[in-house]
């Protein structure tokens, strides 16, 4: 065998172990991993914990944008009902629909992938366990302050994806559409901040031996997701921005009169916005192959094919964004590409389906809840891909489009493809954290009620789309035929939301959580999460040479609670667990976790003050709570970067492995990494949106400042990076003064600082102003990015300089340093790029 | 509930609300998408059947079939082959589609220009050369077997012009000039309707297109070119009162002082059917019902309400506007 | 929710016709037609519901026409065609119906209970 890092594999053979480990280990691990009692809960930061709590605010999200649901479809049950007058409709179907994909879908899927990726992967907890916190409380407080919204009438009502001009101050002059653009926010932080633990965590917190051949299709999905998000949430998250600039200082991007245009928004609301249905749906998909295997008990059938396929649909659907524009007049070409890529990515979709059906052919399914609501999320979710496909389709499009037929297709792909999986998963892993699993013969009905009214109400809403009847009616007249479908629609939702009240019932009798007197294994699952679990997770960690390891070694189960298996102690005393190569998962080195911690709770609470303050117009004590969000943020941080007296631990069986790594090969670094790729991303839409406004209305664009400006730009910015390149270099040498990096890094920052400032001001004195056209408008956007990130660089260069003065900067190499180092290389970049952008295109051309 | 006698379906049709206008087309653009929809419809229901053997197979099928089922093949054979195979002829049938609905506007066309407004159309007929040849709102009125290309604009937010039975919907970008081709084969009153949500009424925000006989369509259009008779009796007051109450603000009267841009024109309003764009019956009732208190009628509308005027005054007014044809 | 439904549906109360020989089914066409419906609830007629002028639910409950004249099928019967003429200074306009149109519709009115 070869191998990654020079790990021999042959050490595996060691395991399992055959001496008896030590008495007290377990109660060591128990004592060091236990949960905070009482009021202290809210400073837990391990996965059991937020995952679970995760999904419950996902799920109470869930109900609560169904409850919107259920009273508009009495609104709509006959014509000129009046139980919701126009503008609280608007704001209801409004609500509805960003709650459904913001606060419920995204987050459930990821809370699941913070619940279960750690038990499948055999790791004690993701890697960033304070961050999943942080993400957490910010989406929890900001969700539910979002959601208040509606009930003082200030909830937006723009349609969830707010189209520009009706968005924009002239139309929508209230504040409700400023609530919109803070619940975004919200979710765009836990979003990246979940997808950073998930790639991090599935790429390098893998048991050994755990190569990505064996890896579970759940951990490939959540990856794929996670990739996707990297992707697709900085195009809506630049999106956001440029709305909220617009709305607050009036800076023309999406206005026409003035050089914008409002279809800018439109592409990049769904640059996002169509990956977005693919980054809920292949998590569900996962969880519905891994469920297929375990309910039939057999290996899944076609899993190189699935793979594929999951990471095919997610290049695909960064190509099918504009199919959600085929009636705004594009070119035919486009079009033609778009409505290709649209059915392309059935392909895909196909494979999977006809995967799960392989699965469960070829092993042993029973009729248990799971497998009803696997089975019946199946049949859904093909009914609603057949209508995609036929909405792929340009002309037919043209009719479908923005009536009641999307709205039809659009629930049976988010509903079979997602919530049917969501609540197979619901009662598959409910016995991995309850200590009873959820009631059979109660879980049949609320299948059945659930299949029933979900069909009651969609089914009929294709043809009272092909009557013609448009979404986002509040009502409709007595005299267009659509009576007889709404009302059938209306007493469909009752009965789905039967089933859903009955499933409430159920958990409220049944679910009680615990870590590790749980039900166990009762579907015989063979995959890692099932093994014995504390909240250390297992006991040790387990050598994987299998896809189903349990099935393949009944015995790993008992040799794994034994001990047998790597790190069946803590080997520093502290939080750690083993991170392992990317693609054959050799174990590298020993990461210390940090434990519970008040910060992430606090950084939260005052990162929802900052954006609440603000959006109710209280400025000064929004920048307030700001800027105690940023202190609590780097408090919380202050502690993590410690290495631990033993440079070398044992992790079982005699191997050997560091406790601190710095560099490439640093869990820190990838996760910076990412986050740089999110930034980058935003950039590269920032790029995208100023060459588009150029190219629909060049005449306004005026010549840039003369391109000398260039060279003390450029020399500033250079500055920026040497200055801590060098640094990052003196820190190696021994003869180095300690202060000297500290230093190096500021004056690298102030380089930055610097360039920054000669930009905006050549511009400032070139008289461009950001209200006087698209150039302006994107310009100052420009701008305004690179002085966030060179604000960010100042605030870490002082945090850097206060480690520096308390000697917490490690010899030759520091993590904390590496990372700033990093952000600074990138700023600088950027910096550069932007200005060379601005000024030689289309400088030259004009 | 009684319908209202706006629409020109039948009323056998009217009460099974079968077939669904966009399978109901009554011209070449709307047909050529309904032959495909039905196409659509057969290949789904189709694979769908396909689906649900497999997973009846699958889950409770004979044994033999059950272990012919669970390999790869199956997966390569169904979730690929017969994908790659439906899609690819479905494409190159979609595009072709797209492509004929798409052709660039002919010489021959008549040309309408449509500016969507919250929440009512301004119309305008454009004669050969683009020119406004005659303006209206919220009815538009085409001949029988000609194509008629729409332009369609906004003045304010995003909107989409929709007449299932004609042809597919385009949206209104402000900013940009869209085109969409549609054509009548038989005279009738067609209902249209916004498709993008535009705030406040979007719900009432129809239309309706008129479809005459070409000899009937030249009349009308011939009629329309005449100034406006001279009212006598109460439509005089009446023409007086719209004056003296700044309703000329607002709307334009062809010919007469009136010539506000910000509402709907009504030099032709006494003609038209519907009242507060394409919701209301126009009569005597709801003229006056419309002025006096358009809230309660559509809310959230830019019309102020009149209920200060007296009665008499507001069928004075009425009275008027009926002469305008 | 479907009992309510029907409520809205069911036809106008048959039995105590107040002016004899009068058509209810004609009376409400004819109030259709007219437009009386953009000024007034009226039961019976879906849409529109204008509120500019009182709600006639429970009309023949009423003593008073406007507030000022009585109640009675005769006066209803010319207040609908000329409301100015039989109490002045009402903001109720004079419709275009002939008397037989406005029996009809008066009768129509005085089911309504």
């Amino acid at each position: 065998m070869r191998s990654e890092t020079g790990f021999d594999p042959a050490l595996y053979d060691r395991f399992p172990t055959r001496e008896e480990r030590p008495a007290g280990e377990m109660k060591e691990l128990e004592r060091i991993w236990c949960a905070p009692k009482g009021w202290q809960l809210l400073t837990v930061v391990n996965n059991n914990y937020i995952g679970a709590f995760y999904v419950g605010a996902a799920f109470l999200f869930f109900l609560l944008a169904g409850v919107l649901a259920l009273v508009m479809r009495v609104q709509l049950a006959w014509p000129l009902n009046g139980i919701l007058p126009q503008e609280t409709y608007n704001q209801f179907f409004t609500m509805h629909g960003t709650v459904m994909m913001f606060l419920f879908a995204v987050p459930a899927v990821e809370a699941l992938g913070v619940l279960l990726l750690p038990q499948m992967l055999a790791a004690r907890d993701l890697p960033f366990p304070r961050l999943s916190a942080y993400a957490f409380w910010a989406y929890l407080i900001g969700g539910l302050a979002f959601f208040a919204s509606i009930f003082v009438g200030l909830a937006p009502d723009g349609g969830w994806f707010m189209y520009p001009p009706y968005t924009s101050t002239s139309f929508s002059p209230g504040i409700n559409a400023d609530f919109w653009l803070l619940g975004i926010g919200f979710i765009e932080i836990s979003a990246i901040a979940g997808a950073i633990e998930i790639i991090v965590g599935v790429l390098r917190t893998r048991a050994p031996g755990m190569s990505l051949e064996k890896m579970p299709i759940f951990a490939w999905a959540m990856l794929v997701f996670a990739a996707m998000i990297i992707i697709g949430f900085p195009a809506v998250i630049l999106g956001t921005l440029l709305l909220e600039l617009e709305r607050a200082l009036n800076w023309p991007f999406f206005d026409p009169t003035r050089g914008g245009d409002p279809l800018l928004w439109q592409h990049l609301f769904w640059f996002f916005g169509h990956p977005e249905v693919y980054i809920i749906f292949l998590p569900a998909a996962g969880l519905v192959t891994m469920m297929a295997s375990a309910l039939a008990k057999t290996a899944v059938v076609g899993y190189r094919l699935i793979v594929l396929a999951l990471v095919s649909t997610g290049f695909i659907s960064f190509g099918v964004w504009a199919h959600h524009m085929f009636t705004t007049g594009m070119p035919t070409l486009t079009v033609g590409f778009f409505s290709a890529a649209s059915m392309a990515v059935s392909v895909p979709a196909g494979i999977q389906v006809f995967s799960w059906i392989a699965t469960l052919a070829s092993g042993r399914p029973r009729m248990n809840t799971p497998t009803l609501f696997l089975v019946g999320g199946i049949v859904i979710f093909v009914m609603g891909g057949l209508t995609g496909v036929m909405v792929a389709l340009v002309p037919f499009d043209y009719q479908a489009h923005d009536s009641y037929f999307i709205v039809a297709h659009l629930h049976y792909v988010l509903i079979g493809g997602m919530v049917f999986p969501l609540f197979a998963a619901f009662y598959n892993w409910t016995p991995m954290m309850s200590r009873r699993p959820l009631s059979e013969a109660m879980g049949k009905w609320v299948f059945w009620l659930m299949f029933a009214g979900m069909h009651l109400t969609f089914l009929p809403m294709h043809v009272t789309g092909l009557m013609g009847m448009p979404r986002r009616v509040y009502t409709y007249l007595p005299d267009r035929d659509w009576e007889t479908t709404n009302l059938l629609s209306t007493i469909g939702a009752g009965i789905l939301a039967l089933g859903i009240c009955l499933f409430l019932i159920d958990l409220a009798r049944n679910f009680r959580f615990s870590a590790d007197e749980n039900a166990g294994n009762v579907y015989g699952g063979g995959t890692l999460e099932w093994l014995p679990t504390g909240l250390y997770s297992t006991r040790s960690i387990p050598v994987v040479r299998s896809r189903d390891p349990l099935w393949h070694d009944p015995a790993l189960p008992e040799d794994v609670e034994q001990g047998r298996y790597f790190l069946p102690n803590s080997a520093t005393g502290l939080r750690e667990t083993i991170i392992t190569s990317p693609i054959r998962a050799e174990p590298e080195y020993l990461q210390i976790m940090p434990g519970p911690s008040p910060w992430p709770v606090a950084a939260a609470l005052f990162t929802a003050g900052f954006f609440l303050l603000l959006t109710v117009q209280a400025y000064w004590t929004g920048v307030v709570s700001g800027i105690i969000a940023i202190l609590c943020l780097l408090r919380w941080l202050w502690d993590t970067d410690r290495p631990v007296r033993e440079p070398q631990v044992d992790i079982g069986a005699g191997i050997m492995a560091p406790t601190y790594v710095t560099g490439p090969r640093s869990h820190g670094w990838w996760a910076m990494m990412v986050l740089l790729t999110v930034i980058g991303m935003i950039f590269l839409m920032a790029c995208f949106s100023y060459l588009y406004l150029y190219g629909v209305h060049p005449r306004l664009w005026i010549a840039p400042p003369d391109a000398a400006w260039l060279i003390p730009i450029l020399l500033a910015y250079g500055a920026g990076f040497g200055l801590a390149w060098l640094g990052r270099r003196l820190l190696r040498r021994d003869k180095t003064r300690l202060w000297t990096p500290g230093v190096l890094l500021m004056a690298g920052g102030g380089g930055s600082i610097l360039a920054f400032a000669i930009d905006f001001l050549s511009w400032r004195g070139h008289g461009l102003s950001p209200d006087a056209s698209g150039q302006g408008a994107t310009v100052y956007a420009f701008l305004s990015l690179q002085g966030l990130l060179v604000a960010i660089l100042f605030i870490m260069t002082c945090y850097m300089a206060a480690r520096n003065s308390r000697g917490l900067i490690n010899r030759p190499a520091d993590n904390s340093y590496d990372l700033v180092y990093l952000f600074a290389a990138y700023t600088a970049a950027q910096g550069l790029v932007s200005a060379l952008l601005t000024r030689l295109f289309p400088g030259s051309l004009l | 509930m009684t319908r209202l006698p706006i629409f020109s379906r039948s009323t056998e049709q009217a009460l099974a609300g079968w077939p669904p206008p966009v399978l109901d087309p009554a011209g070449p653009f709307a047909s050529s998408i309904t032959v495909l929809s039905w196409v659509l419809f057969a290949i789904g229901g189709v694979i769908l059947g396909l689906v649900l053997a497999a997973l009846w197979v699958a889950l409770a099928g004979p044994e033999r079939l059950r272990s012919r089922l669970g390999g790869t093949r199956v997966i390569w054979l169904a979730g690929i082959a017969l994908p790659v195979v439906v899609l690819t002829a479905l494409l190159i049938y979609g595009l072709t589609l797209t492509s004929m609905l798409r052709t660039p506007t002919q010489p021959s066309d008549i040309r309408v220009r449509v500016t969507g407004e919250m929440w009512w159309w301004r119309v305008a007929y454009l004669d050969q050369t683009g020119r406004v040849a005659m303006t209206d709102a919220n009815e538009i009125h085409i001949p029988v077997g000609r194509t008629v290309t729409v332009e369609l604009q906004s003045s304010d937010v995003i909107h989409s012009f929709w007449v299932p039975r004609l042809s597919g919907k385009i949206d209104m970008v402000p900013g940009r000039r869209n085109v969409l081709r549609m054509q009548a084969d038989a005279p009738g009153v067609y209902a249209g309707q916004c498709a993008e949500y535009c705030g406040g009424a979007h719900a009432l925000m129809g239309f309706m297109v008129v479809a005459h006989r070409p000899d009937d369509y030249a009349r009308l259009m011939a009629g329309r070119r005449r100034p406006a008779p001279v009212a006598g009796g109460e439509a005089a007051r009446g023409a007086q009162l719209f004056q003296s109450n700044g309703c000329g603000a607002c709307h334009r009267v062809a010919g007469t002082a009136a010539n506000g841009l910000a509402g709907p024109d009504l030099s032709h309003v006494g003609s038209r059917r519907t009242l507060g764009a394409g919701i209301l019956p126009n009569n005597r009732g709801t003229m006056i019902g419309w002025i006096g208190d358009p809230q309660s009628l559509k809310p959230g509308n830019r019309m102020p309400a009149y209920s200060m005027l007296p009665g008499r005054d507001l069928t004075a007014i009425a009275a008027y506007l009926e002469t305008l044809r | 929710m479907l009992l309510l439904l029907l409520g809205g549906c069911k036809p106008p109360p048959e039995g105590r016709v107040a002016l004899p020989g009068a058509d209810l089914e004609r009376g409400k066409l004819v109030m259709q037609q007219a437009g009386c419906a953009a000024c007034h609830v009226i039961p019976g007629i879906a849409w529109p519901k204008g509120r500019l002028g009182p709600d006639l639910t429970g009309f023949a409950r009423q003593g008073m026409i406007a507030g000022r004249v009585p109640n009675r099928p005769d006066v209803l019967t010319a207040f609908i065609r000329n409301a100015p003429a039989v109490a002045p200074g009402t903001t109720m306009p004079a419709m275009p119906l002939n008397p037989g149109e406005a029996r009809d519709a008066a009768a129509y009115l005085l089911s309504l209970d």
